[in-house]
């Protein structure tokens, strides 16, 4: 009698006070009983440090008690100095990305020099040519009303639009990964100085590894706490209790698992050849960039630009092309992604089968003489490649998994732990920093409304927010794939018709871009 | 209102705009561009379906005009099966070696002397004894001047130049009967389609050598056509001291029943019968029957 009512009028203390008097109830108790947080997110990729940066950033949830749990060493996640090396990894931003990032804070940690926005892309068809042109002034969209509203006499409509737009960020922005998570990084340490008094309310559990997830034991009496519905995370350095615990631990994600959430999906019999590599172009006075996308019938190649005269290659190829383009030499490897580019697709295929007897610089030189490029529709500012870095060539499988729901009792998934996705429209890290977003977004809600942050009431609006929508974008780029995997045929004669009539209608473009962009 | 139309107007007629392959005009006549090739004359689309109906007819009219017989090759060449045909090259080792030095078969390249005094069995001896079996001389192939893209060209011409090539490994001699059984056998292995309306010369055939050509010929050609491998990929100049029936092994192509052969026999047995029969009738006449 007297335990639980010492009990409520503990639990009416303040968060401070209340926690400190937790920590030593939870010592009385013995080593046995776990640590206790609010939120521990599990995964200290960009996807849960935003998120964990969210949490902490946003005053509703900046007293909530968070715990990042990550295997790796995040101290060591700094980009290098060397301006004239470039990570293999990077991930094209969008403006609502960029948008969250800045909102969070973490933005101008990054190095911004180690960034490049572009703000024009060229797709066009390996097989029949036809391109797509897509340019940040599709989506100022000046239609009629405003056309209208300008020829009204002292009139200060385009006045007033420039001055509440966003501030023009191009198409994207490509940055490599270790430049944001480091700057995620240092805004992580920096919030935590400004409030280095409550120094138990963030914990960063680096180079720990998660050994089990189970739900707690039965409670053993009406003193101590009923963790039986929550989440208990055995790591290497203790057990920890979750309120909300959140999966941001990749495509193979253990919270994942231990919720039994089922994820279907396939695997796309492709691999993704990533490189980073040196150009030969003319950089414009504004540092007008653009991104080049081709659609091969073996998959879509893409060259991504990075400051300076270099780009980021994403190649998306069948197993033996990709096994055989990291056993090419460099001036091979230059070679072949000049071809994969210029040239037509069967020659492509002929570079890089087993049973080719040339070298594929040699057949580059012969190929290209005998191949206009008007017939492979190859942009004319198109830049030649001239070498590729050293050591940055790699290949990952591809695949395609969308968990069934995001959210359980106590459990919410975001990033690569909830979908994977192509990436041949570069969404995969977009569509995780959304999740992050409106998962932060969602806590502080359920904090500001009283709500228990792991129950449904909380949980259920991320899920109905962010489902449908990875669903559609999911599913456009896994059909968008999949129509260009035909190399002849009426698939082809359609898809061409379909791109050339989109090349002409702008507006539509514009929506497309904008529907791209996330912009809300 | 008038922007609203403009605008409508000016989306519709970009709509409108088709894609270079597909437009009427690529060009005007009056302002012809530049050719690619020595010899290359471009068309316009409606002037590529005029050349194909003439030639088509005229060719019908009379086989012998083996130029519109190629001028109709041509016109009927692009955009697919011409483009299909160098693919097919292209992904063949010795199809892609043949591309790269790009041989020509002339009487100045292919010196026919030399091709007589091969051992017997040989392909260079056998295509030497077919020319002078049929009267021709390798000089007989007229340019190509009709594809734009100068690669294609040059596959049309080495297909052109290796006819004569697949009639002397296969037997089939230069009279219509002939040319037909090798023209269906090359629809079936490349696809061209000027080979397959070749195949409407049928209607100038008389009735025996038409019942001859679709019960014998014909499924000889198609059979062989589609099991063999793509006689265009052969680099002749290389093969002229093989063995031939080593080659036709090699490419799976089985030799048909030699066509003088029966018809030289079918005219005996009928000569025969002729002269049995006048006899027949000249000795009823004198015995008064």
């Amino acid at each position: 009698m007297a335990s639980t009512a010492l009990l409520r009028r503990l639990l009416t203390l303040p968060p401070l006070l209340r926690r400190s008097v937790y920590s030593s109830a939870a010592t009385h108790n013995g080593a046995s009983q776990p640590d206790t947080y609010d939120v521990v997110c599990i995964g200290g990729g960009p996807v849960g440090l935003s998120f964990v940066s969210a949490l902490r950033s946003h005053p509703s949830t900046s007293a909530l008690r968070v715990a990042l749990i990550d295997s790796q060493d995040l101290s060591t996640a700094r980009t290098t100095k060397d301006t004239e090396t470039y990570s293999n990894r990077c991930s094209s931003l969008t403006p609502a990305s960029l948008r969250f990032l800045k909102q969070i804070g973490a933005w101008e940690h990054a190095k911004r020099e180690r960034a490049q926005p572009y703000h024009a892309m060229d797709v066009w068809d390996g097989v029949s040519g036809s391109k797509i042109h897509f340019d940040s002034v599709d989506q100022q969209q000046t239609g009629l009303l405003d056309a209208v509203a300008e020829m009204i006499p002292g009139s200060r409509s385009q006045a007033s639009r420039r001055k509440y737009e966003v501030e023009d960020v191009g198409v994207a922005t490509m940055c490599e990964n270790a430049n944001t998570t480091s700057a995620l990084l240092q805004r992580l340490h920096e919030l935590d100085e400004e409030r280095s008094k409550d120094r138990l309310i963030f914990d960063m559990l680096e180079k720990t590894r998660v050994e089990s997830i189970d739900l707690g034991p039965e409670s053993k009496g009406e003193e101590s706490l009923d963790l039986s519905q929550w989440p208990i995370v055995t790591t290497s350095h203790g057990r920890i209790a979750a309120r909300l615990l959140v999966g941001a631990d990749g495509a193979n994600s253990p919270v994942r698992q231990f919720a039994d959430i089922p994820s279907p999906g396939w695997d796309y019999n492709q691999h993704g050849v990533v490189a980073t590599l040196d150009l030969d172009q003319q950089i414009t006075a504004q540092n007008l960039r653009t991104a080049y996308q081709r659609f091969l019938p073996t998959g879509p190649v893409a060259l991504l630009p990075l400051p300076g005269n270099k780009a980021s290659l994403v190649w998306s190829t069948t197993p033996q092309h990709a096994a055989k383009l990291k056993t090419l030499s460099r001036p091979d490897f230059t070679a072949a992604v000049n071809a994969a580019f210029r040239l037509m697709p069967f020659d492509i295929s002929y570079m890089l089968s087993p049973n080719s007897t040339t070298s594929p610089t040699d057949e580059l030189t012969w190929r290209e003489s005998a191949t206009p490029a008007a017939s492979t529709g190859v942009p004319r500012n198109f830049p030649r490649i001239t070498s590729v870095q050293e050591g940055s060539i790699a290949s990952f499988p591809l695949r395609m998994r969308h968990a069934d729901t995001y959210t359980g009792h106590r459990i919410a998934l975001i990033g690569d732990a909830a979908h994977t996705i192509h990436p041949l429209a570069g969404q995969g890290l977009n569509l995780g920093l959304a999740d992050a977003e409106s998962l932060a977004q969602r806590i502080a809600y359920g904090v500001d409304h009283g709500m228990d942050v792991g129950s449904c009431w909380t949980l259920d609006g991320y899920n109905s927010d962010r489902w449908a929508k990875n669903n559609a974008v999911i599913g456009v780029v896994d059909k968008l794939s999949k129509i260009y995997g035909f190399g002849s045929g009426p698939v082809v004669w359609g898809r061409s018709a379909g791109v050339e009539v989109l090349e002409r209608l702008g507006t539509l473009k514009g929506w497309m871009m904008g529907a791209a962009a996330g912009v809300k | 209102m008038d922007i609203r139309t403009q605008m409508s107007q000016h989306t519709f007629r970009r709509l409108l705009a088709l894609p270079q392959p597909l437009r009427l005009r690529t060009f005007s006549i009056l302002n012809r561009p530049p050719p690619n090739y020595p010899g290359h004359v471009p068309l316009t689309l409606v002037e590529r379906g005029a050349l194909a109906l003439g030639s088509a007819f005229g060719s019908l009219r009379n086989p012998h005009r083996h130029d519109l017989i190629a001028a109709l090759g041509e016109a009927t060449a692009k955009p697919y099966f011409i483009a299909r045909l160098r693919a097919a090259m292209l992904a063949n080792p010795t199809g892609r070696r043949i591309l790269r030095d790009k041989p020509r078969i002339t009487s100045q390249t292919m010196s026919l002397e030399k091709l007589r005094q091969l051992p017997e069995n040989t392909v260079g001896r056998a295509y030497a004894a077919w020319l002078d079996r049929e009267g021709v001389t390798p000089d007989t192939r007229d340019q190509v001047r009709y594809i734009d893209d100068p690669e294609e060209a040059y596959v049309m011409q080495r297909y052109r130049e290796t006819h004569d090539f697949t009639h002397a490994i296969t037997g089939l001699p230069v009279i219509i009967e002939g040319e037909l059984a090798v023209k269906a056998f090359e629809f079936a292995n490349t696809l061209l389609p000027m080979t397959a309306l070749s195949l409407v010369a049928v209607v100038r055939l008389k009735a025996v050598e038409r019942k001859r050509f679709f019960e014998t010929y014909l499924p000889w050609a198609v059979g062989n056509g589609l099991k063999a491998e793509e006689v265009i990929n052969v680099y002749w100049e290389e093969e002229l001291e093989t063995d031939v029936e080593v080659l036709r092994a090699r490419l799976g192509i089985e030799i048909p029943p030699d066509l003088r052969e029966t018809r030289k026999l079918l005219r005996d047995k009928n000569k025969a019968e002729r002269a049995a029969r006048d006899a027949k009738d000249r000795l009823g006449a004198g015995m008064g029957l």
